[in-house]
């Protein structure tokens, strides 16, 4: 987990993340629309979006807004890397042909 | 308008939700700590009742114990763009304990059992040691005379 695009364990929580982002690979997504998308608690998620980000399969960055303007906190914004979706569907890719990655 | 009225008359709920998502992001590791909080706060922000605020306030508070455990022992990237210029940042001299939070949470649900199940036996031998004393005080009963009287036909 430590170096880049190093194996991610696989649970069930983190293969629906996974999911959720390749329904559209391009789209950045925060942790509460993740949460709405997957219904994963918080405390499950948040850990995921960071593994998933230290292994190298997502890129983060807050969104282009002035808190002071909008009104309130900065959102952080997820979105795969190309790595990420290549390995996000090599994983899918193989539970479709019955073998676990 | 409706969620404000629903955090106004809920003010209580919400500080406290603020709070453990402060706490919880300060135990995080320094170069996540910002990050997490702002993050957090964002995302409660986006939580309409306050039981849903509480509910995460409360998973971040897990999240953090997870983080910490996962970061003690490997390096992480960079939380910010400033410090992801610097590269990783080694955390692995950081160690939280002698135990990992399975080991740790394994002990605690097996030491609550053990204290479960001495209570319902202590409470269970206490029980039978009542219902099986005799309830009988110790009475002296006064003395009859008995009255001798001889039979018919001696």
């Amino acid at each position: 987990m430590g170096k880049k695009d190093s194996n991610v364990r696989m649970s069930l929580q983190t293969l629906r993340v996974l999911e959720a982002f390749l329904e559209n690979p391009t789209v950045q997504l925060a942790g509460a629309e993740v949460h709405q998308r997957c219904g994963i608690a918080s405390g499950t998620l948040y850990p995921i979006l960071l593994r998933l980000e230290s292994a190298g399969w997502f890129v983060s960055q807050w969104e282009s807004v002035d808190p002071s303007i909008a009104g309130r906190p900065r959102r952080r914004l997820y979105r795969l890397t190309s790595t990420g979706l290549r390995r996000a569907s090599e994983v899918f890719a193989s539970f479709n042909r019955g073998v676990l990655a | 308008m409706s969620q404000r009225n629903e955090r106004s008359t809920q003010p209580e709920s919400e500080g406290v939700s603020q709070w453990l998502i402060h706490h919880a992001a300060r135990r995080a590791p320094e170069c996540l700590s910002s990050r997490l909080e702002e993050e957090w706060l964002a995302d409660l922000e986006s939580r309409s009742s306050a039981l849903l605020r509480l509910r995460l306030a409360l998973g971040c508070c897990w999240a953090t114990m997870v983080i910490v455990n996962e970061y003690s022992r490997i390096r992480v990237p960079a939380a910010s763009p400033v410090v992801a210029a610097r590269g990783y940042i080694a955390l692995a001299d950081r160690n939280f304990g002698y135990f990992s939070l399975r080991s740790g949470t394994l002990f605690l649900i097996l030491g609550l059992h053990a204290a479960l199940f001495c209570g319902l036996i202590t409470t269970f031998s206490h029980t039978r040691e009542l219902a099986t004393q005799p309830n009988l005080p110790n009475q002296v009963l006064n003395t009859v005379p008995i009255e001798m009287t001889a039979l018919p036909g001696r």
